[in-house]
């Protein structure tokens, strides 16, 4: 997502404190670190607005790298691959592994199995 | 439905309606889809219930709208990656959060203020939505100070930017201090505005 994109969204802004998101959440979220105590309003509708374009980043990023394209939906599998291959999104592969047949993953096993075998 | 328990609910977990967008956003609380429970994959969470850390998610419908409005109008979205994108907003948060409250720890500060959160930002590699923020803080600004008569002058709530003699149809409150730049300097409004000639406008200075 380019900036010169962000900027658009930024001067097509109608309701100059639209947000989409619920900031007392956010702020819940927030105080959940630890060690945080106080949060001023500017941090909370900052937080709250990068969060947006967080979700707006990493959907579209997704789903034009990955097989949204032929299928033209966004699937989990497009999310993991962009945790992998993008830098940016590289704090997300802890909670967005990539996801295996339970059959493909009995079969490398058995696969190991073999070759621990055969040594 | 039982939107009443859903609102009792919220009301427990501290959410109440301070909303910045005066109407536009809603907490839904009384959806089918099931946006009322604070954690939404978990069906009718009780609201007396302690909440662990990792479980605080935003509401799946807001995300699954926003990330929606992103990308080709054509293009559907899984399920499974609406609530995977719901679980990797709150990592964001927390992940932004941590960066920014251990620079305020560093530089002995208690509050995590604006420069805090954009900093982190750039450290973390969102270096690309910091002009952009900075864009939409402004204008936050200027609105919030439209509504709350954040100026110079101290104006009471209820006010609007303009006054005219028609906004006025009740009660002045006590101590407002006028001066209408005429004959006389200053005029205290004590309990009612009255019609008094002369005064075309009421100015602050």
């Amino acid at each position: 997502m380019s900036e010169k994109n962000m900027e658009e969204k930024v001067e097509h802004a109608t309701n100059s404190k639209n947000v989409s998101l619920p900031m007392s959440r956010v702020r819940l979220i927030m105080k959940s670190s630890p060690d945080v105590s106080c949060i001023n309003q500017d941090a909370l509708f900052l937080t709250t607005k990068a969060t947006e374009l967080f979700v707006q980043h990493l959907a579209l990023s997704s789903y034009k790298n990955g097989s949204g394209k032929e299928t033209n939906t966004l699937s989990y599998s497009d999310l993991a691959n962009a945790a992998e291959e993008k830098e940016t999104f590289q704090f997300l592969t802890d909670i967005l592994p990539k996801k295996i047949l339970a059959r493909d993953y009995l079969k490398s096993l058995e696969e190991m199995k073999k070759d621990d075998d055969n040594l | 439905m039982d939107g009443d328990s859903s609102t009792t609910d919220t009301t427990q977990l501290g959410i109440t309606g301070e909303y910045m967008t005066g109407g536009t956003y809603v907490l839904q609380t009384q959806d089918d889809d099931g946006d009322e429970s604070f954690n939404d994959h978990e069906d009718g969470n009780g609201g007396k219930e302690h909440f662990r850390e990792q479980d605080i998610y935003l509401p799946i419908a807001n995300v699954a709208r926003i990330m929606k409005n992103a990308i080709p109008q054509t293009g559907k979205i899984a399920k499974d990656a609406k609530e995977c994108v719901q679980e990797c907003v709150s990592e964001f948060i927390s992940f932004i959060t941590s960066e920014a409250s251990e620079r305020c720890h560093q530089e002995k500060r208690k509050t995590i203020n604006g420069e805090d959160i954009l900093f982190a930002m750039s450290t973390l590699g969102f270096d690309m939505y910091v002009e952009p923020l900075k864009l939409y803080l402004q204008k936050f600004r200027e609105a919030m100070k439209g509504e709350k008569g954040i100026t110079p002058v101290t104006v009471s709530e209820g006010l609007g930017e303009e006054l005219t003699d028609d906004s006025f149809t009740g009660q002045l409150p006590a101590g407002l201090i006028t001066a209408d730049g005429q004959q006389q300097n200053v005029m205290v409004y004590t309990t009612s505005y009255q019609q008094i000639s002369g005064v075309q406008q009421i100015q602050f200075s």
